[in-house]
């Protein structure tokens, strides 16, 4: 690797990247723009949204109290007292009398509605009536749904009553002396008189709410109606003589500890992790695009690879420059929404951003904590996209890329910002997931102590997977086939039938990996119905059925996929679930080797448990089951040990790990099909152990050469688990255990049976030569693939040396 | 200079039934322009791209400059200039940029470079344009500049792939007399064509490609007695009907 030529390919990308338009737009120009433009047409909007008043057609505005603290209608409109702001005065136009109809447009249809008060009434009060008689009938028959048998006379008198007020957004009906009702009440109330104090003549306010600007009338009329009602209390209480406390008796005061500048922090830390996730992305896909798919859809790709420059160097010059603009790209998106969203802030004082206040800036420390974070993050974006844009074959289909990759990144965002989702060690290594989590955390708080315990962690876990999708970048422009991939036709029925006439010995690469979706879709899907089952199986005191649905889940779940790919895909059945005669030493250490790894496993396991969440019900109790004494030994083996040992082996070391070693890179394939093995067993301690597991079970599939040794190791392991926790309680065990010379090795208490230190080194000696022994051993050459390739199988025709043709 | 022994290229493509290169052997010495004659699709491409390590071979041997193509690649580049069809130049970049870049990626120095770039432009005639960016360039211009790319670093081997593909006339002209040019001066070239009159007017020795196979290698004279036909034009298309007949025979 040359520093110099990774500089120079650095510098002529970015030099070309800044002279493209298109480049230039989406990172510089648009953030730049974008945010003060979205900003300006908001304000463009609210001002246009203010202009429009809704017409309010009053009803019986006589009625109205009279007494001048009262007076709900002013000048010909509400009184501006009642409204939040007095600015909002002029949102409602008020019509009361014909008078007040003149200026307005649909002044016939408003004078018909005042003409027609008495209709009005009369159908507001048959209506009420109807409605009363429902709720009674309802109460009666409450298993008869909605179907109350005057339903459609209710309907009938509402479109009256909307075809009468025709014109008007909301009308609001006052009742015949109502203020007069009112004063009068007062009074009594005040003379401390007994008197009927309900009454049937209330307001009506007739909206529409299928019609949205009705319903923003009405929102409207119900805050000043809310407002003149306290006011209409207030005069009561006052008139009686009565405390104005009198309504809330408890009437609580909130203290806010909040400061301006911890408030502002909360926002940021709302928006700015979603918008740097997403804007990271956006960056970093363009040019990664125009740099990889664009280079050869232009015809240059050939000139740069016949350069001196090594592939890493290329793709590192390449990655570098997608990095620069990724990072840019979520930089001054983030400085241009957060100037403008503080400056919108401070204009608009009190609109909807009031709550906010002043929003302060983000402080120095949790600017450098987005910067630092941002790197990692960056980087994971620009190789993933690098290696996207690279596979395709022109800047087009590199565009159908980013659809998927900015859906999965927006979903784990929208995740990560959903209120309550705190950082977790679980989170920590999650990619975009801890990055963004404790970007939210520093945001609010950055001296929060759980963000700088977190911190190296997620920067380590990030870095890593930084690291692995640049080396898949590399990877990809290594290969000739992704280089020079030719436009290849698709046609459904030719593909078919060359998957089924072609068949070739063992899996592919993507049929092992269809193989391993098919069965993540089939536990998916059989999850409700395991779940149900589950439940009925919790009355089953002897949770037989438990087992029995463990037994069919594996065996339909798990071994029948991958044994039916296997007969329709594959000529040699054989080769692909390894059924032959297993490598005797590697069956033998398979054997033991599960006595040396269980102590250890299940002491990490102990060790990291509070690294994890805790254990869903369905779980632990398929853990009772396995302890209880109620079912025989032999039943439980079958369940936990025999059934998962065989059906998961032939799914995960038959068919898809076959099929990853068809590339004949054997640690590729191994570490692939444990992570997939890891997968499939959904609850993230089982995800980390069985992936652990996975990477033994590789091993010695390929070492054995068979299928045997694997099933041997994993039905040992399993059953050795069911035996601990079978035991844990048994008497006559526990004593054995605490004999003097047992009680070295193994502890016994609430915890069950647990191994000591002696033991856990004796196990640790005996793992590392067991692994150091399989790992030193060379494959078995029947568990390699059979390859196509005649070139790759027989070394004689591989590229020569000089030596080997004599030639001097 | 270019030693090739038996090379086989085989593309990991189920539809492929025949080698794209099946058993190749030729030697091309210093001083020699070597031409690789062949239809569309004969395989003439893949084996120029394996020379120039862009592509794996699958089998045989490869040596250029003294050095083993699949496990000296970085040696092999840095000794040779290749030009084909697929060598564009870069849109954003000028003239010069583009042949400084490359320059600079060959490990040549400030002042070579210089003295380098101003040699080529001079006698390819580059001066007047050598500001122009790569999208605004004439296919003459281009052409031009890719000469200038492939002989920055004054390779002892060069490889011309269809170097007058999409030219007029004039400017294919001018391109094979560069050729010529830098026979003189003792390089050792590669020229690959389907027209046979670049190959009668410009090569040395001749091979005639067909189906990944040389089906007849020699200088012309020899070529013209062997096979009893004085056109080069002819010549070539017996052998390859004589060939695909032999061949659909067998099958």
């Amino acid at each position: 690797m040359r520093w110099k030529n990774i500089r120079l390919i650095f510098t002529r990308e970015v030099r070309d990247q800044l002279r493209d338009r298109r480049t230039l737009f989406m990172v510089a120009v648009l953030p730049i723009l974008l945010y003060p433009a979205l900003g300006l047409g908001m304000v463009q909007m609210m001002l246009l949204f203010n202009v429009q008043a809704r017409t309010v057609v009053v009803l019986g505005a006589d009625d109205l109290p009279t007494a001048p603290q009262l007076r709900l209608i002013q000048k010909g409109n509400f009184n501006a007292r009642y409204f939040e702001s007095p600015s909002e005065v002029s949102t409602l136009q008020v019509i009361a009398d014909e008078e007040s109809t003149k200026s307005l447009k649909q002044k016939d249809q408003l004078k018909r509605i005042l003409a027609n008060e008495a209709d009005i009434r009369g159908l507001v009060s048959q209506i009420r009536e109807l409605g009363e008689l429902k709720d009674t009938w309802l109460e009666e028959n409450p298993e008869s749904g909605d179907h109350f048998p005057q339903q459609s006379q209710i309907q009938k008198l509402k479109n009256d009553l909307a075809d009468l007020t025709v014109g008007a957004d909301v009308v609001l009906l006052i009742p015949e002396g109502f203020g007069d009702r009112i004063h009068e009440l007062n009074q009594k109330i005040a003379a401390r008189e007994s008197t009927e104090l309900d009454s049937n003549d209330r307001p009506y306010v007739i909206k529409n709410s299928a019609d949205e600007k009705s319903m923003v009338a009405a929102r409207r009329v119900r805050g000043i109606l809310d407002r003149w009602e306290e006011a209409v209390l207030e005069q009561r209480l006052v008139e009686a003589s009565l405390p104005k406390s009198l309504p809330q008796p408890v009437n609580p005061i909130q203290v806010d500890l909040a400061e301006d500048k911890q408030r502002s922090a909360f926002v940021w830390s709302q928006f700015f992790p979603a918008i740097l996730v997403i804007m990271a992305v956006t960056g970093a896909f363009y040019p990664a695009v125009d740099l990889a798919a664009g280079e050869k859809e232009r015809g240059t790709m050939e000139t740069l690879l016949i350069s001196p420059a090594a592939r890493g160097e290329i793709v590192i010059g390449k990655f570098l420059t997608v990095l620069l603009f990724s990072m840019s790209t979520a930089l001054l998106n983030l400085a241009s929404m957060g100037f403008t969203s503080r400056y919108m802030a401070s204009v608009a004082q009190n609109g909807m951003l009031e709550k906010v206040g002043n929003l302060a800036p983000p402080s120095a420390a949790a600017i450098v904590w987005m910067i630092v974070l941002l790197i990692p993050l960056a980087s994971l974006f620009s190789a993933l996209c690098l290696s996207l844009a690279t596979f395709a074959r022109s800047t087009k289909e590199g565009q159908y890329y980013l659809t998927p990759l900015l859906l999965v990144t927006m979903g784990l965002t929208v995740f990560c910002l959903s209120p309550g989702i705190e950082i977790s060690p679980l989170h920590v290594f999650l990619p975009i997931v801890g990055v963004a989590l404790l970007l939210k955390e520093v945001l609010a708080d950055p001296t929060s102590t759980l963000a700088i315990t977190y911190a190296l962690p997620v920067l380590l876990g990030s870095v890593g997977y930084s690291l692995l999708a640049l080396w898949w970048a590399i990877e990809q422009f290594s290969k000739e086939t992704v280089l020079f991939r030719e436009a290849e036709r698709f046609d459904l029925r030719l593909w078919l039938r060359h998957l089924f006439r072609d068949k070739e010995a063992t899996p592919s690469f993507v049929e092992a990996f269809c193989c391993f979706g098919l069965i993540m879709m089939l536990q998916f899907f059989s999850m409700q119905f395991m779940q149900q089952a589950a439940l009925a199986s919790a009355q089953d005191p002897t949770g037989i059925r438990g087992l029995q649905l463990l037994l069919i889940q594996q065996v339909a779940l798990v071994a029948t996929p991958a044994l039916l790919m296997g007969v329709m895909f594959t000529t040699d059945f054989r080769r692909t679930f390894r059924l032959r005669m297993p490598s005797w030493s590697v069956l033998g250490v398979a054997a033991i080797l599960p006595f040396f790894l269980h102590p250890l496993v299940k002491e990490i396991m102990t060790l990291l448990d509070p690294f994890f969440p805790p254990l869903p019900p369905g779980v632990i109790r398929a853990m009772q089951t396995m302890s209880s004494d109620q079912q025989p030994l032999w039943l439980l083996l079958l369940a936990f040990a025999v059934a998962p040992a065989i059906c998961e082996e032939i799914a995960f070391r038959g068919f898809i790990l076959s099929g990853l070693s068809r590339s004949r890179r054997v640690g590729l394939a191994m570490a692939l099909s444990a992570i997939a093995f890891g997968m499939m067993h959904m609850i993230p301690q089982q995800v980390f152990y069985a992936s652990l597991m996975g990477l033994v079970l590789g091993l010695i599939a390929f070492r054995g050469g068979s299928l045997l040794p694997p099933i041997v190791f994993h039905f040992l392991f399993n059953a050795l688990n069911v035996v601990i926790t079978r035991y844990a309680t048994s008497e006559p065990v526990v004593a054995t255990l605490e004999s003097p010379v047992m009680k070295w090795f193994f502890q016994t208490g609430e915890d069950g049976i647990t191994y000591r230190w002696p033991l856990l080194m004796l196990a640790a000696v005996g793992a590392t030569i067991g692994i150091g022994w399989l790992i030193s051993k060379r494959s078995d050459p029947r568990a390699m693939p059979v390859v196509t390739d005649p070139y790759a199988a027989d070394s004689t025709t591989k590229p020569m040396e000089r030596s080997a043709l004599g030639v001097s | 200079m270019i030693h090739v022994q038996n090379l086989t290229k085989r593309f990991n493509d189920p539809s492929a039934k025949v080698n794209a290169v099946d058993g190749v052997s030729f030697d091309v010495r210093p001083g020699e322009i070597f031409g690789l004659l062949g239809p569309n699709g004969a395989g003439k491409t893949t084996c120029l791209r394996i020379l120039s390590t862009v592509l794996r071979p699958s089998g045989g041997l490869a040596e250029v400059a003294g050095y083993n193509v699949a496990t000296n690649p970085a040696d092999v580049r840095a000794n040779i200039g290749f030009l084909s069809g697929n060598t564009g130049i870069y849109d954003r970049m000028t003239a010069f940029e583009m042949v400084e870049y490359f320059g600079r990626l060959y490990g040549l120095d400030e002042e070579t470079l210089k003295e380098r770039i101003n040699t080529i432009f001079d006698t390819l005639q580059i001066h007047d344009f050598s500001d122009v960016l790569g999208s605004k360039m004439s296919t003459g211009m281009k052409q031009k500049v890719s000469i200038a790319r492939t002989i920055i670093h004054d390779p002892p081997v060069l490889i011309f792939d269809e170097p007058t593909l999409g030219l007029d006339i004039l400017v294919a002209r001018n391109v094979l007399n560069q050729i010529a040019m830098l026979r003189e001066q003792g390089k050792c070239i590669i020229f690959s064509t389907h027209i046979m009159r670049e190959v009668e007017k410009l090569c040395d020795r001749i091979a005639i490609i067909h189906r990944g196979r040389i089906l007849a290698m020699g200088t012309k004279e020899e070529l013209e007695e062997q096979h009893h036909e004085q056109d080069v034009e002819e010549l070539f298309f017996d052998l390859i009907t004589e060939h695909d007949r032999a061949k659909a025979l067998t099958e």
